[in-house]
């Protein structure tokens, strides 16, 4: 008889919103923090600690939150929201100033993605009207624009990573028609697409190192894929759901979890070698919206989070045992 | 003439020397005699008799010396050797004359003596004889020459010692065994002297010399038929397999040599070989063409290891029936034996009287036949197989033994796909397990090479996923009436899945509620029809129904009972009836105390009704009772009585169950043809009498269930058979020791004739260890009986 599935470590309420987004920042675990964006337009910074939200920011005058993210160390903030501008947070020594804000022009629910090209420089990828910006952080310096020649939708879903061997960086975006599309960063031109799903692709993640990703959409299935020597994508299986729809993957750091939230209000988590399910995380009452890994160094301490339409932070410890 | 005067002078020396070592007292005379003798042995620094001379020596004299050398194992002489002198003067001459007669002193004076200093010289010597390969000498000089002239007495003899040399060491050297003789290591012997004699024959065919294997062959028979071809064969047959693979000369000796094993030997042989052998190509490299010359391994490989015997792994059909099919001359056999395989497995009297062991390997082997067919002979072939398919399906698709029926399905659904390419097709829906994907596997020619275990995350467990469902839009009713309501009259599927799913905790939570339409209720969960696929609808009906009868026990069993005798049930609903009950009973059997909470866990209650694990997990949970009851009757203490709510209603449950099996009906004949009902009633009659021990009704019961049973206990189907041994068990388990003494009284004897009848002979493993059980519940409960002041006196 299998093991029942486990219960939330503890839940943080009090945003009184939708949670659209999550990330940790849990570097340093004696001040290991959490930040939550809602569908207010506020920002909440969770400590793990005490448990409660240390600050709240405010700075999208109401609008959704699509994305948080850090750079650097849990001092310095980006945002995303629908107000269509991104704006950079400088939280250092109990500070919440907006250093810098760019107008994105896009209302649409794609998050951006952020990669560290150099120490201290990062590589920022954003949507843009029709197209994916992408600027150089901190400076603020554009570095290129990415506009697909064929007509393949919004765009709604983008990673950037940098591949071994000292090529450019290379981002996946999915867009509105259900494909994929790998770019080559510094030529500026799509390397290989690849029609995943039927319905607009919502949410996908990669592995850098196994070559391989996973995409989710408004269906009852994950789609695997994986990036040949030829920087080919070809699909591999799919993992079949009980419910459609999923609004979140996310591969833990190690490589061996992948979860997913659902639009059934559950959190899955799925074995990255072989998808095979491992769980059903039945907590949240409405559709879970984000699910999110944390960066502890110790990969005992572990966490996970998953924020849901039902305004809670569900946080997890989940096969760290090992 | 010279001859002649060699051979005189031959004789007196010998015997003049013998005497004097016989005789004398004088170390330095005798071992000038020593010496003298030492000259007729081949190898050696005293080596001087010429080849006549020493032929004669060998033949007549050989023997003698030895006799007169183990005589003198205790002589003052032999104290006065050095070590290097008594090696070459004494040890010699047993390791370099001729070899079976050396075997043979050694062996009697070992055999002759008792434990002494002498014995151990001789077993030392025994060692060296087997460590310097005297055998493979001995081997090699019967392969010489056109055929051996031994009488048949030495010849016997010589076979004997050689094939039990373990066992007579055994019995004489205990416990100073040395290693070397142990089966395992002297087989392994053996078979590295076969190869060296098997060896030197090729080398001497080519060199164009006569050989004879006869001697060989029968060694090898008499190992194999001592049980020893597992040592013996496990370094000899690579061997073979990889010599005959390029050498003709190889392959010749090796055919010849199994043809020389003589009839009464060649089964074990050929068994033991047709298990070790890697795959029907070295079989064939080895055998040849046996199958089709010799009589007795044709029967043993084409009909006992086939039909009469099923203890073999696939492999060895695989490697039999490859060897068959591999050469035109041995094809006819293959078909010969599909058909009788046909015929087997297509007869009902061998479904319904073998294990199914047997019947599984018999599949296994049909299978296998039919792959190996070839086009042409499957068209030939077609009509008796397709004639085969239907027969054997339905003989099995009758048996009452899910795995039977599964093993029919899967037969049938091969077979089919193996007859029609294109057109209609057998499809079963059955379950997948080992069983079924090994029978299916057979169909491929070529088994796959065992999977590399890729490194799997199986060290990341999954948790219990069992709760991931759909999620629906509507919301579960609420109270009993409105699920009742619900389950009546809707035309909604959401609606009925929600009300099935929702019945059995609205039952258990508001038990007063639940009893105003319990019967009503119980009727429309009854005659309910999955009309709409709902997911797992068996389970959670039957889990509405059992809390139902839980919660209100009287009105609903009597109910369920009357139902189960009237017209127009299917016999799905009969048996649903049966199973509800008997769950129902076991909850009601449980402890008060233990009850607190009324409804299970929801997990539990699920895995509970699993509607096809149901009557295996309630079969376990009984025959673990009955296992710990055996062990409560084997200790005095008796099983300490808790009150439970199942005993005042057991009647209920019962009894009406009793009443009317007798009277078949249009639909519905109890003793005739449904005798799949009747098992699982017997079973569930034997549960429900198992529940109520202790009850104060337990005596009525027991002796119903008994006059029950008694007139069903010969029944041809062994799930009714099973049943019946079963309910006997309960009875006797459950009913008090006095009465039951009272009860049987007229039948005891009988019936423990019977038991022990079916113990010993049944054709069904279940019945025999049920038998058994009830033999030994039977036994104990009599001696408590009979000899009450043993008891006394112990306590």
């Amino acid at each position: 008889m299998a093991r029942p599935p486990p219960t939330p470590l503890f839940v943080l309420r009090g945003s009184g919103a939708p949670i659209n987004t999550l990330h940790f920042s849990c570097q340093e675990p004696s001040s290991a923090l959490l930040f939550s964006g809602s569908g207010k337009g506020a920002i909440h910074v969770w400590n793990l600690h005490t448990r409660r939200a240390e600050r709240v920011l405010e700075g999208h005058g109401g609008s959704s939150i699509v994305w948080v993210n850090t750079i650097g160390s849990k001092e310095t903030l980006i945002s995303q929201a629908r107000d269509k501008r991104l704006c950079t947070w400088n939280l250092s020594e109990g500070r919440s100033d907006v250093t810098q804000s760019i107008f994105t022009g896009s209302v649409g629910f794609c998050q951006g993605s952020v990669m560290e090209m150099h120490p201290q420089r990062w590589l920022l990828a954003y949507p843009a009207e029709d197209m994916e910006e992408l600027v150089e952080l901190p400076s603020g310096v554009p570095v290129c624009s990415l506009k697909p020649d064929a007509k393949l939708g919004m765009l709604m879903c983008v990673k950037l990573w940098q591949p071994d061997g000292g090529c450019g960086p290379m981002l996946l975006a999915g867009y509105e028609d259900g494909s994929l599309a790998l770019w080559d960063v510094a030529q500026r031109q799509i390397l290989s697409r690849l029609t995943t799903h039927p319905e607009p692709l919502l949410c996908l993640d990669f592995d850098p190192v196994g070559l391989r990703g996973v995409s989710g959409s408004a269906e009852r299935a994950v789609s695997s894929w994986v990036l040949d020597g030829q920087q080919n994508l070809q699909l591999r299986d799919t993992v079949e759901l009980v419910n459609p729809g999923i609004s979140q993957l996310r591969l833990r750091m190690d490589r061996r979890i992948l979860a997913s939230a659902g639009w059934d209000h559950r959190i899955r988590l799925f074995s990255w070698k072989k998808l095979k399910p491992l769980a059903v995380l039945q907590y949240h009452t409405d559709t879970a919206l984000c699910v999110t890994f944390s960066d502890h160094k110790d990969s005992r301490l572990g966490l996970m989070a998953a924020g849901s339409k039902d305004q809670r932070i569900s946080i997890w410890s989940v096969y760290n045992d090992s | 003439m010279e001859a002649q005067r060699s051979e005189t002078e031959v004789r007196l020396e010998v015997n003049r020397c013998i005497r004097t070592i016989s005789t004398s007292r004088d170390a330095v005379e005798v071992v000038a005699s020593l010496r003298t003798l030492a000259g007729y042995l081949p190898d050696g620094p005293h080596a001087r008799a010429s080849a006549s001379e020493r032929e004669e020596f060998d033949r007549a004299h050989y023997t003698m010396v030895l006799k007169v050398l183990v005589g003198g194992l205790h002589a003052d002489w032999r104290q006065r050797l050095t070590s290097a002198e008594h090696t070459e003067l004494w040890g010699a001459f047993f390791l370099q004359g001729p070899p079976d007669q050396a075997l043979l002193v050694i062996m009697d004076c070992i055999g002759t003596i008792g434990q002494s200093s002498g014995q151990d010289k001789m077993v030392d010597i025994l060692e060296l004889y087997l460590q310097n390969g005297r055998v493979g000498a001995l081997l090699w000089s019967r392969c010489q020459g056109p055929g051996s002239p031994d009488s048949p007495q030495l010849r016997e003899t010589l076979l004997g010692r050689m094939v039990s040399l373990p066992d007579l060491m055994a019995n004489r050297l205990y416990p100073h065994n040395r290693p070397l003789f142990l089966s395992a290591q002297y087989y392994s012997l053996l078979a590295q002297e076969f190869k060296f004699a098997l060896d030197k024959t090729c080398k001497a065919l080519k060199d164009g010399q006569d050989c004879s294997l006869r001697f060989v062959a029968q060694l090898l028979g008499k190992t194999c038929v001592q049980g020893h071809s597992e040592h013996l064969f496990k370094d000899l047959v690579p061997h073979l397999s990889a010599s005959t693979r390029s050498d003709m000369v190889w392959q010749r000796v090796c055919w010849r040599l199994m043809e020389d094993i003589p009839d009464r030997w060649m089964e074990s042989v050929v068994t033991g070989l047709v298990q070790v052998v890697t795959g029907p190509a070295a079989l064939a490299r080895i055998l040849g063409n046996l199958v089709v010359k010799n009589k007795k391994s044709q029967f043993v490989l084409t009909h006992k290891l086939l039909l009469l015997q099923y203890k073999y792994e696939t492999c060895v059909l695989r490697t039999l029936l490859g060897y068959l099919a591999q050469d035109r001359e041995r094809r006819p056999l293959l078909i010969q034996v599909l058909r009788a395989l046909c015929q087997a497995w297509s007869s009902s009297s061998s479904v319904r009287h073998t294990p199914v062991e047997q019947q599984l390997y018999l599949s296994r082997a049909l299978l296998l036949c039919v792959s190996l067919l070839s086009e042409a002979e499957l068209q030939e072939l077609r009509a008796e197989l397709m004639q085969c398919m239907l027969g054997g399906m339905q003989c099995h698709l009758d048996s009452n033994v899910v795995r039977i029926r599964r093993i029919g399905m899967v037969v049938g659904e091969c077979l089919s796909s193996r007859l029609n390419t294109q057109e209609a097709r057998l499809k079963f829906e059955y379950e997948q397990d080992e069983e079924t994907k090994e029978l299916v596997s057979m169909m491929d020619p070529f088994p796959p090479e065992d999977a590399v275990l890729t490194d799997s995350d199986d060290e990341l467990t999954p948790y219990d996923m069992s709760d991931d469902r759909e999620m629906t839009k509507s919301a579960p009713p609420r109270y009993i009436r409105d699920c009742l309501e619900g389950l009546i009259f809707s035309e909604d599927p959401t609606r009925v899945e929600l009300s099935l799913q929702a019945a059995e905790g609205l039952v258990r939570k508001n038990p007063s509620a639940a009893r105003e339409v319990s019967v009503e209720l119980t009727k429309v969960l009854l005659h309910l029809e999955d009309k709409y696929s709902t997911p797992s609808f068996l389970a959670l009906r039957q889990a509405a129904m059992v809390a139902l009868a839980v919660v209100d026990s009287i009105p609903v069993a009597e109910y369920l009972t009357t139902e189960f005798y009237s017209v127009n049930y299917s016999l799905r609903q009969r048996m649903d009836i049966l199973e509800v009950l008997a769950l129902s009973a076991q909850e009601l059997s449980k402890p008060i105390a233990e009850q607190g909470r009324p409804s299970l866990p929801p997990s539990a209650a699920v895995t509970l009704v699993d509607p096809q694990s149901v009557p295996s997990n309630w079969r376990q949970v009984v025959e673990q009772r009955i296992q710990i009851g055996l062990r409560c009757f084997g200790a005095p203490a008796p099983v300490t009585a808790t009150p439970n709510r199942y005993a005042s209603v057991a009647g209920f449950f019962f009894f009406p169950l009793l009443q009317s099996y007798d009277r078949p009906q249009v639909t519905f004949d109890l003793l005739g043809s449904d005798h799949l009902v009747l098992g699982r009633l017997v079973h569930t009659l034997g549960l429900l009498m198992h529940l109520a021990v202790n009850a104060p009704v337990a005596t009525q019961m027991g002796r119903s269930l008994l006059d029950f049973v008694w007139a069903i206990r010969y029944h041809t189907d062994q799930v009714v058979r099973q049943g019946v041994l079963f309910s006997v068990c309960a009875v006797f388990l459950s009913m008090p020791g006095q009465c039951l003494l009272a009860e049987l009284s007229d039948h005891l004897l009988e019936t423990r004739a019977w038991l022990a009848d079916v113990a010993e002979g049944d054709a069904d493993a279940d019945c025999r260890t049920l038998a058994m059980q009830a033999l030994v519940l039977l036994d104990k409960s009599l001696r408590t009986q009979l000899e009450p002041s043993a008891l006394d006196l112990k306590s």
